[in-house]
């Protein structure tokens, strides 16, 4: 059963498009019964004449003909109608829930190929609908059908052919299922493998050649690939043997029909042709249960990112927000998992409203996990932060991000706009404001010079702008942001020498009035700071004002 | 590829922020180029798919075969003794799992024609890739390339695998069904073979007008994937600014907006699989009235022949739909090869360098002669006429802001990019004459964030020189003072770094990055701001390895001026240079 319960939890989700799924089963349930009986009528017309008993073709066939035809276009109509509602709420569920549970975890800290994946997992989903239920339903349907039509000529052959039936349309998709959702594991680590080594070799590309590394670095890639394909080569083996012994199936059926000896030849002619439309009907499934175990595969990852749980909930009853916005951390102690050693074992700080303050420091000695806890991405494991003097733990997080904004490392460029990119900051700003935010984070004139200015596009992952530059345009972002408090995580990786001094030395007059938490590595020396912390294994070890 | 790119061929014009439909103007765009590719790959899919699309003739064959005994087993229960019965039941019989053989053959065929292909685009186009070298594919993203070396190109394994040999089989298999039936009957040969002739015309009839529209919507869905991966990427961010619900909001509207005029099209679209059925109902009814006639007039032997041209129609139009069945398969190639064409390509050096030749690896001597260079003649002119000689053993600092051509002439160095005009020499042999494996091999080069790929941090330090024995390794770890932090790990120098390895801080990597010259011994260095990323007391560390890296050395190094300081030499001011407009050394 655990290979069903992913894809039932993603049927169960689809709640609000149940009408629309259901318009689609039944017009396809209506399409097929037109289908069989009009099979089923052909078959005693074609009957009738050849014993020379027959008339001319009867309106009713004439009318099933019509009604299968138009069925069926509707059908695919209404059907596609039905997917594409169900992916569309399928991702939207996924979105929220993801920004529920995951804003800290995953997004932040995750990479962005890992989500990728996921969002990859989601149109694998589309499947379910469409060629999992709406032919698992007209599968039961037509179990009855062949009883009646075949059990009244031959009990024996109706119990071969409804044998058959079940092999074909139920045990060999169930099988079918287990063995691809096993395989689709394998795949996927393969696929993620090879991705991690054409990556490699490509964004090391200057090193592999200046090393003569070409060839040793094309050898890895494919042999990442050989293992892919290994993997699939299994998979298509595996689904071609199941298809075969569908067929084989089938065509035993309808040998067990055609071999029927019974004193009613019109009624065997008309069994042979319901035959031949029910087995065609469900000559898919095994396939679709390759495809449910994919589905089922992806569903359950699914359903893992989108339902973790926050890793900071919310409280109960959250308290008044402050008036004041001084931050201060008071004895606090952290680990981002109880395997890793604290990155702050009682650490205590004060950033007072209206401060400049600068955290200098190597890598990995906790300087941006002060922002992370700041903005309860994460929970101090004792001790607290205060934010106007209020443990920010009785805080909702969506309102503490309302006073703190932050440009960390892994700040996002949209594929959007210059414009749309930086009112996700502040989505009433003016064009003056726009402008104002840019100049300060010394990228207005490349915007300036750009034939669409504001409207120009940031490329996927903002490409269209270098390094640099995409970091100065995430930074204005920051600035343009309403937050009193502002965390800014290396805001001048990117930027040269000058241009960093530049920006550092007005950094007071752009941002007169608000808290500055200045994450940084080293200093240029023209910066006014109120004070200047230095931090090493997740303690402040020298604070000069 | 610079000047495509900021003209902006490339630009997506995706869905707005706020949920508004932009068309895109670049839609119609390089549909020929693409066009010509797919055509060409077809061409050669075509012979390489021969034996996929014999298989699946075969099985129309075998399907005929397997028919007429069905239809004289079925005339036999009309009328008991008019058929050998047994022996129609054991043909019918071997024809089924004769059948069933070639199914199990064709799907492992399918996927050998789908790997066959991906694994020859891959390489080639990674061959490609690392051809043209970092030089050309500046400004583009790595991730994005990665996407198309592994993404797109498995976008097209049903094109090869699927779709050609069904379009092969789609074009005889009808044919051969139709011939057999002509073979019982003529008059019903004929019924299938104008209903067949319909299909193309009916198809094309509908098709005006849904065929751009279905692609224009097909591109329309493929970016509504991409802005949807492009938001969860960004999920974080979008969650900090408070904007998850308004953003769930606008996908949302979208999506349903896609969603109505996705419709619109396929009710036209879907317009083609009904002509279909209608005129496979229309074979049916034609051969039915067809033999009314005969039947009725108690003809008996025309029975059979009735039956099995009956029977075949299911099958005449069995090879059509399959093949509609899969043309999914050729929208997805053909998205999937518009990415691929758009990546630069190595040019093909109309005639090789007149001589190539090799230097002594022993000390190396630089000059540049009036070099002048231009990444595009857009943004103007980098070097102009630079001149400057750098002996063998000694240290070069360049300086100078952003843009000033530093990080040029170490491109230029390295024969990432070439001089527009002027002359580099090294060791007095002209850069261009010297064969690329030499060059890369008197020559490492450590940048700002070295590149450290999935593996050990021996495997590392290896790539400098693979075949280096076990002392020398020792010696270059030693050096780099890679040991200092190495053996504190369990694993020493098996760990495993890069993706999902082991985080090293960005002084260790450099330190790998320095261990990897030691090994290599190359005699010329290149720095490229090595120490940038670096806080203050690792720059120290990391600086005094350089320092013992440089000795006996000829070096390059490209710095902020502090870091310069450190290091005795001559300097270079490229600041000056330009400013001045003079050539020359400081």
């Amino acid at each position: 059963m655990n290979r069903a319960r992913p894809i039932l939890r993603i049927i169960g989700l689809w709640r609000a498009q149940r009408a629309a799924l259901a318009a689609g089963v039944i017009v396809a349930l209506a399409a097929l019964a037109a289908g069989v009986a009009l099979m089923a009528g052909a078959g005693r017309y074609i009957a009738a004449a050849t014993l020379g008993i027959g008339l001319a073709v009867p309106a009713a066939l004439e009318a099933l003909g019509v009604a299968r035809v138009a069925l069926r276009y509707f059908e695919r109509l209404v059907t596609h109608d039905a997917t594409f509602r169900a992916l569309t709420a399928l991702r939207i569920w996924f979105f929220r829930g993801l920004a529920r549970s995951a804003a800290g975890g995953l997004g932040y800290r995750r990479a962005g190929d890992v989500l990728a994946r996921l969002v990859n997992d989601i149109e694998a989903l589309d499947g379910i609908f469409l060629r999992i239920l709406v032919p698992g339903f007209g599968a039961l349907m037509l179990i009855p059908v062949l009883l009646f039509v075949v059990g009244r000529e031959d009990a024996a052959a109706a119990a071969i052919v409804l044998a058959l039936f079940a092999l074909i349309a139920f045990l060999f998709p169930w099988r079918a299922m287990g063995a691809a959702r096993r395989s689709a594991e394998a795949e996927a680590q393969a696929g993620g493998a090879l991705r991690v080594a054409a990556l490699d070799a490509l964004s090391g590309l200057r090193e592999v050649k200046v090393y003569g590394a070409e060839g040793r670095m094309l050898a890895a890639i494919q042999a990442q690939e050989s293992r892919l394909f290994g993997a699939e080569r299994m998979l298509a083996a595996r689904a071609g043997a199941m298809q075969a012994v569908s067929f084989l199936a089938a065509q035993a059926a309808l040998l067990a029909v055609l071999l029927i000896h019974g004193a009613r030849p019109v009624a065997i002619v008309i069994a042979v042709f319901v035959a031949i439309a029910a087995f065609e009907a469900v000559g898919a499934m095994p396939r679709a249960g390759v495809i449910a175990g994919r589905a089922s595969a992806a569903a359950t990852r699914v359903l893992e990112a989108a339902e973790a749980p926050p890793r900071v909930a919310d409280p109960a009853s959250p308290a008044a927000m402050p008036v004041a916005h001084g931050l201060s951390f008071d004895e606090v102690t952290f680990r981002w998992s109880a395997t890793l050693p604290p990155v702050f074992d009682g650490l205590s700080l004060q950033v007072p409203a209206g401060s400049r303050i600068a955290v200098l420091g190597p890598s990995g000695a906790g300087k941006s996990t002060l922002a992370a806890l700041a903005l309860k991405l994460a929970e101090p494991e004792a001790g607290e932060i205060r934010l106007g003097g209020v443990d920010i733990a009785r805080l909702n997080a969506a309102d503490v991000r309302t006073r703190v904004a932050w440009l960390s490392q892994a700040t996002h460029l949209f594929a959007d706009t210059v414009r749309n990119n930086l009112l996700l900051a502040r989505p009433d700003a003016s064009e003056a404001e726009l402008w104002a935010a840019l100049d300060a984070a010394r990228i207005g004139d490349v915007v300036r010079a750009l034939p669409d200015r504001l409207d120009a596009w940031v490329g996927e992952q903002g490409v269209l702008f270098s390094g640099g530059q995409g970091r100065r345009l995430a930074l204005a972002r920051t600035l343009l942001s309403p937050a009193p408090v502002l965390i800014l995580d290396e805001p001048c990786s990117g930027l040269d020498i000058e241009t960093e001094r530049e920006f550092m030395s007005t950094l007071n007059e752009t941002l007169a009035g608000r808290t500055v938490l200045l994450i940084a590595h080293r200093l240029t020396g023209v910066e006014k700071f109120d004070r200047i912390w230095r931090m090493q294994n997740g303690r402040v070890i020298a604070a000069t004002r | 590829m610079k000047k495509s790119r900021s003209r902006g061929p490339r630009r997506p014009v995706l869905l707005g922020f706020m949920g508004k439909l932009y068309m895109s103007p670049a839609m119609a765009r390089s549909v020929s180029p693409t066009k010509s590719w797919i055509r060409q790959e077809i061409r050669g899919g075509r012979r390489r798919a021969a034996p996929a699309t014999g298989l699946g003739l075969l099985g129309v064959l075998l399907a005929i075969g397997q028919i007429y005994c069905a239809s004289r087993l079925l005339a036999a229960a009309l009328r008991p003794g008019s058929a050998p019965v047994e022996l129609l039941a054991i043909g019918f019989a071997i024809a089924a799992v004769l059948r069933a053989g070639l199914i199990v053959v064709q799907e492992r065929e399918a996927a050998r024609l789908g790997i066959a292909a991906r694994r020859r685009l891959r390489s080639a186009t990674l061959g490609g890739l690392m051809t043209l070298g970092p030089g050309l594919l500046r400004g583009r993203h790595s991730a994005e390339l990665a996407a198309v070396v592994v993404d797109r190109i498995e976008a097209l394994g049903g094109l090869h695998g699927r779709w050609i040999p069904a379009s092969g089989i789609a074009l005889v298999g009808p044919l051969m069904v139709a011939a057999a039936a002509a073979i019982a009957d003529w008059r019903s040969g004929l019924i299938l073979l104008i209903a067949g002739l319909l299909v193309p015309v009916s198809m094309a009839v509908t098709g005006i007008g849904t065929g751009m529209a279905a692609r224009r919507q097909f591109t329309a869905m493929r970016r509504l994937q991409t802005r949807f991966l492009d938001r969860v990427r960004g999920i974080g961010t979008i969650v900090l600014a408070g904007r998850a619900e308004a953003e769930a909001e606008a996908l949302g509207g979208t999506a349903d907006e896609l969603r109505r005029r996705t419709l619109r099209i396929l009710r036209v679209a879907f317009l083609n699989a009904t002509v279909m059925d209608l005129l496979a109902a229309a074979a049916l009814v034609a051969i039915a009235i067809r033999f009314a006639g005969p039947l009725l007039a108690g003809h008996w032997a025309s029975a059979p022949a009735a039956l099995f041209s009956l029977l075949l129609v299911p099958e005449f139009f069995a090879p059509l739909r399959a093949f509609s069945a899969v043309y999914q398969d050729r929208m997805t190639a053909e998205t999937a090869a518009e990415d691929l064409i758009e990546l630069p390509r190595a040019e093909v050096h109309a005639a090789p360098p007149p001589a190539i030749r090799t230097v002594p690896a022993q000390g190396v001597t630089i000059v540049f002669e009036g070099v002048s260079f231009a990444w595009d003649t857009l943004r103007g002119t980098v070097l102009d006429r630079l001149s400057f000689r750098l002996p063998a053993g000694e240290t070069m600092m360049l300086v100078g802001p952003s843009g000033s051509g530093k990080s040029t002439i170490l491109e230029l160095l390295l024969g990432f990019a070439h001089p527009q005009a002027g002359r580099i020499t090294v060791n007095g042999a002209p850069i261009e004459t010297i064969v690329p494996a030499a060059l890369a091999r008197m020559t490492a080069m450590i940048g700002q964030r070295p590149f450290l790929f999935a593996g050990s941090i021996e495997e590392n330090i290896r790539l400098g020189r693979p075949e280096a024995s076990e002392a020398e390794l020792r010696e270059a770890v030693r050096l780099a003072r890679v040991a200092d932090f190495a053996d504190a790990l369990p694993l020493g120098l098996a760990t495993p770094i890069g993706d999902g390895g082991y985080g090293l801080s960005g002084g260790q990597a450099q330190r790998i990055a320095i261990a990897r010259a030691f090994l290599k011994d190359a005699k010329l260095l290149l720095l490229d701001e090595p120490t940038a990323q670096l806080d203050p007391a690792t720059e120290r560390d990391v600086l005094d390895s350089l320092k013992r890296l440089a000795i006996g050395r000829t070096v390059i190094l490209a710095s902020h001026a502090a870091f310069a300081h450190e290091f005795t030499g001559r300097k270079l001011d490229l600041g000056a240079v330009r400013t001045a407009g003079l050539e020359g050394v400081a």
